[in-house]
């Protein structure tokens, strides 16, 4: 074999130019990236679409329709108890407060319990789900005992000791549940991790010198994304559920309008004045459906992809 | 050739912890491969080969290690370094490719975003200029509309396309030493000739030492200038590869030799001639004797054999060297 006077660095891999490529290559079709090939599968599907649609109207209704429907939700604005339809469109509460305002009010609380808690339960149970499933050993039996003692505990019964121990403001509420909903992600998580880190790539990223944190966030991580971000698109449909079962109980945040709060001030009258509970229950029964049908539909659309890809 | 050698293996051993004590995986190794030199390691399956590649990329597997030895990569002992300093090495000055394109690349991000991450992490360049360099490295590893498939992602690619990927990512460094290992076993055969020429091609350019381990005799032939012949974890013979091939000293060489199917137009319609095989087995690991593992399937056994351990490695021609008691050039040219 001979040696070829080797030009410096990046000029020497020009002019080995395959001999098939001299003039400009034609165009291929441009590649679409994963994430862009989910959410077109995603809208296609009738359920996925009326998830996206459902949630879509609820943060709307959130994020604008207090501005267009301005008022304090707290503010008696009628006679207790009147019908809907009679002075307000959906009549007023046993203290005569908008039920309405309350809905449009108490949406953004509501959602952003959910979000937020999904968003804690995700954190918490990817971060211990990831380094058990990645270091394994000691390390990783350790925090699996951890996550089996917060399975074990009773999740609502959790919830409540927490907000009683730490007082009743949405931020107590939004911890709790967080704290207490992490676990089955912990183990999705780690799940997906001891599948994919025996993979090829994994290896190959090895023999280009990765190290553990790369690894776990830039290797794995991604390949182990989509079961992960089904659970915590349904994390966010349970968390609303806890939010409106604390506060039914009475161990939501009394100064904040909420769903739940609205039924847990108004259960005593259900009977009576029917509206002024089923109309926060049907807005939580909703946007749970539309939650948990974006979660399904999602976890659909990927579903094809991962069979392909093995 | 430069003399200069790229990476030494001094008596390397490697073995498996189990629960009844340690059993050698790879005994009494020793090779160098010179800078812009080819060496291959060939032999059957579970002789040892790959665990050699692993043992110098610091990636054996749970339970395995270096029992003994020392590996030399430019004069520094990569036994006795730190491990964050073989990772440092790694993907950087000694890469790898592996036998499987199809599941190699990381399937969520793109193939450019994938070359470029290696020039990034180890030679800390911009974004910009590694996304460039990524494009200098498609293009030389002969990938058409290398610019297009910047931004293709893997399953987008055919298994060809993706070991050329996966080499562009192993050379994107500008490594010393390249490990390949069985880089063209999924591939079919023509994409596999077009391989080993892109590898030798690359490999003038930027005068990589090349580790091949292979099956495929016919590409040993073409490309790799240095031979080892593994068997049973125990290296039985090693030289130039023209001269090995051309006269392999131990029985076991030759009957490798033999076994290589050569298209022979007519023939196989006259039912005629069988391709030839060595029968038997490689012993398993553990159950490795301390006389030659070869003896039970070798013709030449001789008593010897079954009762002296097996000899090391010692040279009978210039550039060839066997560890046979009985070897066939001796005994035809005495």
């Amino acid at each position: 074999m001979t040696m070829i006077p080797m030009p410096a660095h990046p000029e020497m891999l020009g002019p080995a130019n395959p001999p098939h490529a001299p003039g400009p290559s034609p165009p291929l079709p441009s590649p679409a990236s994963p994430a862009a090939e989910i959410a077109t599968r995603l809208l296609r599907r009738p359920t996925g679409l009326a998830g996206v649609l459902i949630i879509t109207g609820f943060l709307l209704a959130a994020f604008a329709g207090p501005h267009l429907y301005p008022g304090d939700p707290f503010d008696v604005a009628g006679l207790p108890f009147s019908p809907p339809g009679e002075d307000l469109v959906l009549g007023t509460d046993y203290l005569g407060r908008d039920i309405l305002a309350g809905l449009l009010h108490g949406a953004r609380a509501t959602l952003t319990v959910g979000a937020i808690a999904a968003l804690i339960t995700l954190v918490i149970g990817v971060a211990i789900g990831a380094l058990a499933g990645y270091f394994g050993g000691a390390l990783g039996t350790a925090l699996m005992k951890i996550t089996e003692f917060f399975q074990v505990l009773p999740t609502l019964l959790f919830a409540m000791v927490l907000v009683s121990l730490f007082g009743q403001t949405l931020t107590v509420v939004t911890l709790s549940i967080g704290i207490v909903s992490w676990p089955p992600v912990a183990r999705l998580t780690r799940a997906e991790f001891l599948r994919i880190r025996g993979l090829d790539f994994v290896k190959a990223a090895r023999a280009a010198g990765a190290g553990a944190p790369y690894l776990i966030l830039r290797v794995i991580l991604p390949n182990a994304a989509p079961p992960i971000i089904v659970a915590a698109t349904l994390a966010v449909g349970t968390a609303i559920l806890f939010e409106g079962g604390l506060s039914f109980l009475g161990l939501g945040d009394p100064n904040v309008m909420s769903w739940g709060l609205m039924i847990g001030q108004n259960r005593a009258y259900a009977l009576d004045a029917w509206w002024t509970v089923a109309l926060p229950g049907a807005a939580i029964f909703i946007a749970v459906l539309g939650v948990s049908l974006l979660g399904d539909a999602f976890n659909d659309a990927i579903n094809p992809r991962l069979r392909r890809r093995t | 050739m430069s003399s200069d050698p790229v990476l030494v293996l001094d008596d390397l051993s490697i073995a498996l912890a189990t629960i009844s004590g340690e059993v050698p995986v790879v005994e009494h190794l020793s090779f160098s491969v010179a800078q812009g030199s080819t060496i291959a390691l060939v032999g059957e399956s579970g002789c040892g080969k790959s665990m050699t590649a692993l043992a110098i990329m610091n990636l054996l597997p749970q339970g395995f290690r270096c029992s003994g030895g020392r590996i030399l990569f430019e004069g520094e002992d990569l036994v006795a370094a730190t491990p964050s300093r073989r990772r440092a090495l790694r993907g950087n000055r000694m890469s790898m490719i592996f036998q499987e394109p199809m599941t190699a690349l990381n399937p969520v991000f793109t193939v450019g975003e994938q070359i470029a991450e290696a020039l990034r992490a180890h030679q800390n360049l911009g974004r910009r200029a590694a996304a460039a360099r990524a494009l200098d490295m498609l293009r030389a590893v002969q990938i058409p509309a290398a610019e297009n498939r910047i931004k293709a992602y893997p399953h987008q690619l055919s298994g060809g396309m993706r070991q050329r990927v996966m080499i562009a990512i192993a050379l994107a460094c500008r490594p010393k030493l390249l490990i390949a290992d069985e880089p063209t076993t999924a591939l079919d055969v023509t994409v596999q000739a077009q391989v080993f020429d892109l590898l030798a091609r690359l490999q003038e350019e930027m005068s990589t030492a090349i580790i091949l381990i292979t099956h495929d005799l016919g590409a040993v032939a073409d490309i790799a200038d240095d031979v080892a012949v593994l068997y049973a974890g125990r290296c039985i013979e090693q030289g130039a590869t023209r001269v090995v091939m051309e006269q392999p000293l131990h029985p076991y060489t030759a009957g490798l030799m033999v076994c290589v199917p050569h298209l022979q137009p007519g023939v196989m319609a006259a039912r005629h001639r069988l391709l030839a095989e060595i029968p038997g087995m490689v012993p398993p690991l553990g159950q490795r004797p301390t006389i030659c593992a070869f003896s039970d399937r070798c013709t030449r056994v001789g008593n010897d054999c079954l009762s002296e351990p097996q000899p090391p490695l010692f040279t009978l021609a210039p550039t060839q060297a066997v560890a046979c008691l009985h070897p066939l050039q001796r005994e035809t040219t005495a």
